[in-house]
């Protein structure tokens, strides 16, 4: 059962994300990694839960780009969310990565977003077809 | 049947986890770099190399990098094996141009070949080992350059007892040692009677407490010959030994020759330190000694001894032959205290005709044998005054501290108490302190030294 009113491509998705209760979470078809401003992470949808074979409770606390996702400490994810911070500004850019998914490599468009009123700071996950 | 499924689930996370968290990078790939695994770490560091955002091929995602990667399997002969072992990879200008945070500059990869077709490699980061060990040989050129172009140092590492650790060509520039100086104590720059083990120890120990430490004086080459040198001592950083292992340099030790400073300095010292008269150490001196040297004895625990001694009848002297006499008639006792007393002993005058001297690592009873070779010396050798031979004598008073408590007023009331007993029981004698004597009345040596006791 998927949630069809939001998508991984819509506009303002931040603040629709911020709103959604847990389980609308994890029924979205794409996944949710939401971080706070010390990069802990407080919200892993079960998409993204079951995609990287990690249950929420080992990956709901831990520093993301330390302990959970350090395929993307790097200038091309991490730094982007640090230089929004320090500037203050607001990110929302989508780019292609590569995440390694249960050590496959699995291609995938990431959103990258975050503003500074925003109640979490959010990396998406949607997988692409090869 | 679902416990043991549940039990296989969690292990299999723990795993995942294991592989997501290694803090380098794993990559499993066919022989033509097609990649069928990699860890988290991996993607992190290749990722930024790939130039269409995929990373399906090792090979192809390390081709502007490391094109011979490539080549090197290809035309590896072995069927498994390692193909590079820790290769360095310098990266382009890395990252975003501008940005102050660190990004890779450097990666090592190691490639193993495990059968026909399949590879493994390990990548990590290793722009900070390069930098610091880059820094490392830096210093170590440095080193080099001080050890092999200055002439006027000689470089020493010494161990925690002050053993010499090492020779180098400095120490045998300066000091003309060779290489069978090492294993000996540090000592062995100084004149036999110049220095003794404790106080070898007492320079390491303020070492350890200041970050350094630094003496001049009179040191020995190897053929006996003497210079003016300064050793200084600073303790080495990283010294602790790890278990198990031989314990090595410990402390660093320049020995410089500086005789031709030795002027200027002795000009200072002589100003600040001596007695014009006689050439001895002054009041300031000697206290500055003692203090010195009864704090470190509570620290490492010996004994100190104290000489305090008198002309006798030394006003009877002055009357005789005026103060031109009495003056020849110092400076007479004090050749003698000199060649009498060791090196490391501090020979003062610290009143008019009264003088002391600072015994370290002496005890009572060694520092009364001493006393009295001093008395009958003096007693057996006239002074010359105006073409005149003038006999006279000492008293001598001797304390001693067993272990630096009581500090250098008390040993110093307590040698003047002695030497009090001296003068009453009939002058040109040596008496050690007892605590018989502590009722006795003494002198005051801030206002009236000497002059009283032998009036008394």
């Amino acid at each position: 059962m998927t949630n069809p009113t939001i998508t991984f491509g819509m506009p303002d998705l931040a603040a629709r994300l911020d709103s959604c209760r847990p389980e609308e979470l994890d029924s979205l078809d794409f996944g949710v990694i939401g971080f706070d401003a010390d990069t802990n992470v407080d919200l892993y949808n079960a998409f993204e839960s079951q995609a990287a074979g990690l249950s929420q409770q080992r990956v709901v606390g831990q520093p993301l780009f330390t302990n959970v996702a350090p395929c993307l400490n790097n200038f091309m994810v991490a730094q982007r969310f640090e230089d929004a911070q320090d500037d203050g500004s607001t990110l929302d850019d989508t780019i292609d990565y590569v995440l390694t998914l249960r050590m496959r490599p699995v291609k995938v468009a990431l959103r990258l977003l975050a503003s500074p009123g925003g109640a979490h700071r959010y990396v998406l996950v949607q997988r692409q077809p090869r | 049947m679902s416990r043991d499924l549940d039990q296989l689930g969690a292990e299999y996370e723990a795993l995942i986890q294991f592989l997501y968290l290694a803090p380098v990078g794993l990559v499993q790939a066919d022989s033509h770099g097609e990649i069928a695994m990699m860890n988290p770490i991996s993607a992190q560091l290749l990722m930024p190399l790939s130039r269409d955002g995929s990373l399906d091929n090792l090979f192809t995602a390390l081709q502007d990098v490391a094109p011979e990667l490539r080549v090197l399997c290809d035309t590896f002969g072995a069927p498994s094996g390692k193909v590079c072992d820790g290769m360095h990879v310098h990266l382009n200008a890395g990252g975003i141009a501008g940005s102050a945070k660190r990004v890779p500059q450097i990666l090592s990869i190691t490639l193993l070949k495990l059968d026909a077709t399949r590879l493994m490699a390990v990548i990590s980061d290793v722009t900070e080992q390069v930098r610091r060990e880059r820094q490392l040989r830096q210093s170590d050129a440095w080193l080099n350059a001080i050890l092999t172009g200055i002439t006027d140092y000689a470089l020493v590492s010494i161990d925690w007892q002050g053993r010499i650790c090492e020779w180098n060509p400095s120490i045998e520039r300066v000091t003309g040692h060779g290489p069978d100086i090492v294993g000996q104590p540090f000592s062995v720059f100084y004149a036999p009677d110049a220095i003794i083990p404790e106080h070898l120890f007492d320079r390491l120990r303020e070492a350890d407490s200041n970050g350094w430490t630094l003496d001049e004086g009179r040191r020995l080459r190897a053929d006996g010959s003497a210079f003016w040198g300064s050793v200084l001592i600073a303790p080495l950083p990283d010294r602790e030994p790890l278990p198990g292992e031989d314990p090595g340099p410990a402390y660093c030790l320049i020995l410089r020759d500086i005789s031709d400073k030795r002027e200027a300095s002795e000009r200072r010292r002589r100003e600040t330190f001596a007695d014009y008269l006689t050439g001895l150490a002054n009041r300031r001196a000697f206290f500055e000694a003692a203090e010195q040297e009864l704090l470190r004895s509570q620290a490492l625990p010996r004994p100190t001894a104290v000489v305090v001694i008198d002309a006798d009848h030394f006003k009877a002297i002055n009357d005789r032959h005026g103060h031109p006499g009495g003056d020849a008639v110092l400076q007479h006792l004090a050749a003698i205290l000199t060649s009498t007393f060791r090196e490391v002993d501090v020979v003062a005058r610290i009143g008019g005709e009264e003088f002391a001297v600072l015994l370290p690592s002496t005890d009572l009873a060694r520092a009364a044998v001493v006393a009295e070779r001093l008395r009958a010396a003096v007693a057996s050798q006239n002074a010359i005054i105006d073409g005149l031979a003038v006999r006279f004598t000492v008293s001598a008073g001797v304390a001693a501290s067993i272990d630096g408590s009581g500090g250098v007023d008390l040993l110093l009331k307590q040698a003047d108490q002695a030497l009090y007993a001296a003068k009453r029981a009939g002058r040109n004698r040596v008496e050690r302190w007892r605590p018989e004597l502590v009722s006795c009345t003494t002198h005051d040596h801030a206002h009236h030294p000497g002059e009283d006791a032998d009036a008394a």
